[in-house]
């Protein structure tokens, strides 16, 4: 059987979800290349290819037009499109600028009119063109990404766990965020990650993004009632992943 | 069996003799909570804990379980018991661990679950600190504990431990215990019956009637959406509970795509995909799609239909759930009592 020809690509990003896959380490990827054939990937090697590829893994947002070209482009070459960690899934964080416009100077200073800074609403990839699997987070989870690799090894499809964080939290009995008198987001953020903020003492900010039909209505009053918020930053709370999500 | 008497002084000496033969499990500190973990020493051991995160199933059903290992050649089970004395267990959670013991043998003998079960000597403990959630002095008060091999007590001076099985019987060791006094055994007797008193009598209501009057709420949606108004859907309540026992089977691959496990997780009603199946021909269908119906299920169940399996509410009162709940909608004194005060 001839090895799957696997590509990663990026876009508006750290690239940290390419760096997490590089952090398993020589004897997991040494493993995994008995299985793959990794054609592009400048994480890890300078070659590049323009051939056709059967897994393209995109990281990154879009965010202008080229980006919708050059989307296209792997798009119709790769036969497997993978949305690879938030900012290619829903926009991440890099869709915290879509609901404001004063922050170029702010960030940027007297640079903040380069022309390369001019990009537009930050979107997720599936905006541009057809996504046939999605791996959540910010960054990724290493050890998912193995069950998806694994699945499309397999001609199966990796079950992405639709359930809040909240559930995984309590199997590995984390202290509630609320019970230590903080805040946090598990409830309708989605899992698959293993709940490792929360455990670290840190409120879950839902990189995953939203599970469907969250109630975003009972967070609010969670969030002033037991987290003591005014009622304007329960509503805000929190854009940084999931600014693309709320109204 | 037996009643014997150990000085307080002596207890954390008994329970580093234990250690040395065997695996203890008892209620140790986590934060400002408790957690059911392995004594690595037994000063960890907090016998004055209120209730712990999870309710001690975890031992014989543990929130991730392999259950099967495979490779090219072969599969094979993972059911490798380990000699454990489960210390500490308040009597509220025995109750929970009688009807896991029940359900898991109940048509499907599950040796997952009752390998590890049989290989463990419980050693139940009294209410020291009543649980601010706690309602278990309202809620199947004539379901008595069981499961458990010995029953430890404090009384002033030290503990009385009542030995119920062999096993608990065998723990028992006549150089750090003395036979109980009569005295002592009607002291630990009071003792325990005084803290049912402890805990408020939250629920003024026979569970049979709970039973009849919970399952004719059923098509009442405008209660049911009334009392889940709030809910995440997030399964915490489940997660939490020591009478759930619903999992979910993964399969995967190691790195090798070769070998690899079979691994059963909690599962939680409460959730949304819980209910979803996949048809002939690839159609969805869930049939508990909006979340008061799933929130109506979870009382069902409890109230209802395991009720007239078990003789009883399969609740204990430990009021896991109702603290777990961020929205605090979850606690089953509200939601019961609200279902008996109205009129259907």
């Amino acid at each position: 059987m001839t090895k799957p020809r696997v590509a990663f690509f990026d876009f508006a990003s750290c690239e940290g979800c390419q760096i997490e896959f590089t952090n398993h380490g020589d004897a997991v990827i040494l493993e995994l290349l008995n299985h793959l054939d990794i054609v592009e990937f400048r994480e890890a090697m300078t070659e590049t290819t323009n051939e056709p590829i059967d897994i393209a893994f995109i990281e990154g947002s879009f965010t202008r037009e080229s980006d919708r070209v050059r989307l296209q482009a792997i798009r119709s070459r790769a036969k497997t499109v993978i949305a690879y960690g938030a900012c290619a899934v829903t926009g991440g964080i890099n869709a915290l600028k879509n609901h404001q416009d004063d922050f170029a100077e702010e960030v940027y200073g007297e640079a903040a009119y380069m022309p390369h800074l001019r990009s537009g609403t930050a979107r997720p990839i599936s905006a541009a063109i057809k996504v046939d699997h999605e791996v959540r987070g910010c960054p990724v989870s290493k050890e998912e990404l193995l069950l998806v690799i694994s699945n499309l090894l397999h001609g199966t499809t990796y079950a992405v766990p639709t359930f809040p964080v909240c559930a995984q939290c309590k199997r590995r009995e984390t202290v509630c965020r609320y019970e230590e008198g903080d805040h946090c987001m598990g409830q309708v953020a989605r899992a698959g990650c293993g709940a490792p903020c929360p455990a670290d003492g840190i409120p879950c900010e839902a990189c995953r993004g939203f599970v469907d039909d969250a109630n975003l209505g009972a967070l609010e009053k969670v969030l002033v009632e037991r987290a003591g918020f005014s009622q304007r930053r329960a509503v805000a709370k929190s854009r940084m992943f999931t600014a693309n999500l709320r109204s | 069996m037996g009643a014997y008497f150990i000085g307080a002084h002596e207890l954390l000496g008994w329970v580093d003799g234990l250690r040395e033969s065997t695996r203890i499990i008892g209620p140790v500190a986590k934060r400002q909570r408790f957690v059911f973990a392995e004594l690595e020493s037994a000063a960890q051991l907090r016998l004055d804990y209120d209730v712990t995160i999870l309710p001690p199933k975890k031992v014989f059903f543990p929130p991730k379980q392999q259950i099967l290992a495979f490779d090219s050649e072969r599969v094979s089970d993972c059911i490798d018991p380990v000699p454990t004395v489960l210390l500490g267990v308040h009597f509220y959670d025995v109750k929970g661990l009688d009807m896991t013991d029940f359900l898991m043998r109940e048509r499907y003998e599950d040796w997952n679950y009752l390998a590890q079960r049989e290989a463990t000597t419980i050693v139940a403990s009294s209410v020291q600190s009543v649980a601010p959630r706690a309602f278990w002095g309202s809620i199947g008060a004539h379901v008595r504990p069981q499961g458990h091999d010995a029953m430890l007590t404090k009384v002033s001076e030290g503990y009385v431990l009542e030995t119920r099985t062999p096993k608990g019987e065998r723990l028992a060791g006549l150089e750090r215990f003395r036979h109980a006094t009569d005295d002592e055994v009607a002291g630990a007797e009071r003792v325990n019956a005084a803290v049912m008193d402890q805990c408020s009598q939250l629920m003024p209501y026979d569970s049979k009637e709970i039973a009849t009057k919970v399952r004719e709420s059923f098509g009442n949606e405008e209660l049911w959406d009334d009392l889940a108004m709030d809910c995440f859907s997030c399964g915490s309540c489940n997660i939490v509970c020591p009478t759930c026992y619903c999992f979910d089977v993964r399969d995967s691959w190691n790195v090798d795509q070769t070998s690899g496990q079979r691994t059963r997780y909690w599962d939680a009603c409460l959730t949304r995909e819980f209910a979803a199946v996949t048809m002939a021909g690839g159609q969805k269908e869930n049939f508990r799609e909006h979340h008061a119906s799933r929130f109506r299920h979870r009382f069902m169940r409890k109230a209802a239909y395991l009720h007239d399996k078990l003789g009883g509410p399969a609740c204990t009162g430990c009021g896991r759930c109702a603290a777990a709940c961020t929205a605090n909608i979850a606690d089953p004194v509200r939601v019961i009592n609200t279902i008996m005060g109205v009129t259907l």
